[in-house]
């Protein structure tokens, strides 16, 4: 089967203008957890996941601890949190986006997905303008 | 591509009764019971869309969704097979819409529209950046149903005017206050909504010759089609060249839910249209689809058989 037989037929997306609250805004009202990013023609050129986020505004030792127990609440996260609101997303973002075309086999979607630990991934057409994404839940609905 | 353009969405909420009383018939609380129901994605150009993806046409779906019910929207075009690009609101609901419908009298309808959520200033830049892009890809635009508080009646007129400046097409489907300001702008096709009082500012559209009069002079000014239902199971259609009557032979007791009927006329224009038809054929089959819609259940029929032979029942009359 192909990918844009199973994918979800969304383009909610955003440009690399935005500020990150307002990414943060459309990821919580959209109930989505990561964002593709196009330009003006609508094609995509990177990806942002609120894992980006959060990665961007803990502190730079966080990586060093062996367990959140270290740190002694979340005032430090808010307040990078908010140091970084206005950046925008072309900041935060991957332009190695990963992504699938909507003629390709179910099976590449299924494939990306599982070996790099995807929650959703981007469908293009040949010009590589979004057309949807494939997400984890519509590859368990397809094979059910 | 077809993208429509539906800025105050709804859920549809739709009951059958066998009688329903109202207002000054009941002195005390009065329960009645509905003998079936259905709930669905709304607003004019959802239906459309709709529509469009059962006839096997990819078409994008834009508007305005919030909360809950957005998300009910949402999800309702997706399983539909619509490709979905909504500004989502930072407060509100989308609205509902709920139709109540009597046996033997489905087709007067009573209609309850919610207003809908008031759009932030945010909110609309958000959506006509995505609305610019989204005219990179389209080749029709359709601005289908009415604006949501503190949306600005020329709202349809400055997404028109971006359309056609980027050569395309334009159908627009509204109540005449809001179909006023948008024909400076030439749309392609215009479908006044006749639920609401229908006049224009210079002339009101109630006879069939104020129609055609209102009508020969919105051609004049550049619109293609001008298409007015008249009565429930006829329109009258105005072109530069020519004006027609269509009417279709059935009962309106035949009538299940009279709910999106319009919409799939228009609709079935716009498919026809899309696909290289002439203009009767595309008429014939918009009532068709109108008249195959009001007989079923469901706001808008998926069955292109039934249309087609319901054409039969359709005439096309010059006037």
């Amino acid at each position: 089967m192909k990918v844009g037989e199973i994918m979800t037929r969304d383009v909610t997306s955003v440009e690399k203008d935005i500020p990150v609250k307002e990414l943060i805004f459309i990821l919580d009202s959209a109930k989505m957890s990561n964002m593709p990013v196009v330009d003006e023609e609508g094609k995509l050129i990177a990806f942002i996941s609120e894992k980006d986020i959060i990665k961007a505004a803990l502190p730079g030792y966080f990586e060093m601890l062996h367990s959140t127990s270290f740190i002694p609440d979340m005032n430090q996260f808010a307040k990078k949190l908010g140091q970084i609101a206005d950046d925008p997303v072309e900041r935060h973002m991957h332009s190695d986006v990963i992504c699938v075309e909507v003629d390709d086999d179910d099976l590449q979607a299924a494939d990306l997905i599982i070996r790099k630990n995807l929650k959703s991934l981007p469908v293009i057409d040949a010009e590589r303008r979004l057309v949807g994404v494939v997400k984890r839940i519509d590859l368990l609905h397809h094979l059910l | 591509m077809i993208v429509t353009v539906t800025p105050n969405p709804s859920v549809d909420e739709i009951y059958w009764v066998d009688r329903l009383k109202i207002g000054k018939e009941t002195q005390e609380e009065y329960l009645t019971r509905a003998t079936d129901s259905d709930i669905s994605a709304g607003g004019k150009g959802i239906n459309i869309s709709i529509f469009l993806a059962r006839m096997g046409l990819e078409n994008i779906a834009m508007g305005f969704v919030g909360g809950y019910t957005g998300h009910v929207v949402v999800r309702a075009l997706r399983d539909e097979g619509v490709t979905t690009n909504f500004v989502w609101m930072g407060s509100g609901e989308t609205r509902i819409n709920l139709t109540v419908l009597e046996h033997g009298r489905e087709h007067i309808p009573i209609l309850i529209d919610g207003p809908g959520i008031a759009v932030a200033e945010g909110e609309m830049n958000r959506f006509m950046r995505r609305y610019r892009r989204m005219l990179k890809v389209a080749d029709w635009v359709v601005l289908a149903g009415s604006l949501p508080p503190q949306v600005n009646l020329a709202f349809y007129y400055e997404l028109a005017k971006l359309a056609k400046q980027a050569g395309v097409k334009v159908a627009i489907s509204a109540g005449a206050s809001c179909l006023t300001h948008c024909l400076p702008a030439a749309p392609n096709i215009v479908k006044p909504d006749t639920r609401e009082h229908l006049s224009f500012e210079w002339m009101k559209l109630g006879t069939k010759e104020e129609i055609i009069s209102a009508g020969k002079r919105i051609v004049q000014d550049g619109v293609e089609i001008m298409i007015v239902s008249h009565e429930v199971t006829g329109d009258i259609v105005i072109t530069r060249d020519s004006i027609w009557e269509i009417n279709a032979r059935v009962q309106t007791t035949q009538f299940r839910n009279l709910v999106g009927a319009d919409d799939a006329l228009l609709g079935g224009v716009i498919y026809q249209i899309y696909n290289g038809a002439g203009i009767e054929q595309a008429l014939r089959f918009g009532l068709a689809a109108g008249i195959v819609s009001a007989e079923s259940r469901e706001k808008v029929c998926r069955d292109m058989g039934k249309i087609e032979r319901e054409m039969a029942n359709v005439t096309l009359n010059r006037i």
